[in-house]
């Protein structure tokens, strides 16, 4: 016998936390954007992420790419547990009940509410032991130099250090393929760091069907 | 907020509204009674609309799991509120942008479509029995939509 007032805990249902015009609240007389738990946001200006690219590429040429993944790891990491932190705290649930369904479309929604684009988590790969994330419109790497190869260095260490965290093994992530490569969407490869590194010179000359055949392979 | 009315807010920035706009103002502002009152009545009769509602879905459906229908239940129950935010502000894009996208997902990765086919038609009869016709016109439009989102998701998008 189901009672209906024994489901509303508190007399609250949680809803979408990361709902866009819920989340994103401000103090505009304080010249302040805020989350709904009154945490500073910021709109990036396009021009400063160029900046930072073209300052990158000038005083460390090739290694920028590394510089990046490195800052990508250090923002996941802190993104992780500040995500984290959000969600016990507003479904009242430990972090470790919570169903991967509602935890990835909470990602997924805050992706989108802090303009990042649209994350996809694809599973397919999962029994070869690969998570597959495809993420679009990403403004990262839209303002990225153009190459002859996927330019997401922030996103991938991001994605690495989220999941590394997630998942408690220590992982990596390689992109296959690149909108600034005119493909319909960025992929990012997640494994552990041995059975993906073959993927790290696949990817100027293979697509990405053919390098998750080979991975999977190998 | 209605849309057509937050943009004569934004279009009247620096004029006077024009009649027919005033008149778009003064027919949401009419019907404000009545939304607040089926408001109310939706908020302090929420368990008696839907203690119900779970008595004849857990009738209906037997051999379905407490777990699979407490989480139909649940969803109901939220939606149902955002519905009646909805209707009171006379937008349907509240439950659009906060919510739709949501349930839409869990709904799918849950499959809940077999319970919620049978719970939406109780929810609504035990509705129409609650509220007025008027009253009932007023949070159609939500509910309608967040039902179809639901049932039907290709109809909604």
């Amino acid at each position: 016998m189901i009672s209906i007032t024994d489901l509303l805990t508190d007399n609250r249902i949680p809803g979408n936390y990361f709902a866009s015009d819920a989340y994103v609240q401000g103090d505009l007389e304080l010249g302040l954007l805020e989350n709904r738990r009154g945490e500073r946001l910021l709109a990036l200006p396009e021009m400063l992420l160029q900046g930072i690219y073209a300052g990158l590429e000038k005083e460390t040429g090739q290694a920028s790419r590394l510089v990046l993944y490195n800052c990508g790891r250090w923002w996941g990491k802190n993104f992780y547990a500040r995500f984290c932190e959000e969600l016990t705290d507003y479904y009242q649930t430990p972090m470790a009940d919570m169903p991967m369904v509602e935890f990835i479309q909470c990602l997924e929604q805050c992706w989108v509410t802090h303009g990042w684009g649209r994350i996809k988590l694809d599973h397919s790969y999962q029994d070869r032991g690969f998570l597959v994330v495809t993420i679009t419109n990403s403004p990262f790497i839209k303002h990225a130099p153009k190459g002859d190869q996927p330019v997401g260095f922030l996103e991938a260490g991001a994605l690495c250090s989220f999941f590394s965290q997630l998942t408690g093994r220590e992982l990596h992530c390689v992109q296959t393929t690149c909108e600034s490569m005119d493909a319909d969407s960025n992929r990012f490869v997640l494994g552990l760091p041995k059975r993906l590194e073959p993927a790290e010179t696949m990817v100027t000359n293979l697509d990405h069907d053919a390098i998750m055949q080979q991975l999977c392979q190998s | 907020m209605h849309p057509d009315i937050e943009a004569l807010f934004d279009d009247a920035e620096s004029r006077y509204l024009k009649i027919e706009e005033l008149g778009i103002l003064n027919q949401y502002v009419d019907s404000l009674p009545e939304r607040l009152e089926t408001y109310r009545q939706l908020r302090n009769r929420e368990v008696e609309i839907m203690q119900p509602v779970a008595d004849e879905l857990e009738a209906a459906l037997p051999n379905v799991s407490q777990d699979n229908l407490e989480r139909s239940l649940k969803n109901a129950i939220l939606l149902l509120r955002y519905c009646a935010m909805a209707m009171l502000l006379n937008d349907e894009a509240f439950v659009r942008n906060r919510l739709l996208n949501w349930v839409e997902k869990a709904a799918q990765a849950y499959n809940t479509r077999p319970i919620d086919s049978i719970l939406y038609p109780l929810l609504e009869r035990k509705l129409g029995q609650i509220l007025t016709p008027q009253q009932m016109g007023f949070l159609s439009p939500p509910l309608t939509l967040a039902k179809n989102a639901l049932l039907d998701p290709a109809s909604v998008s």
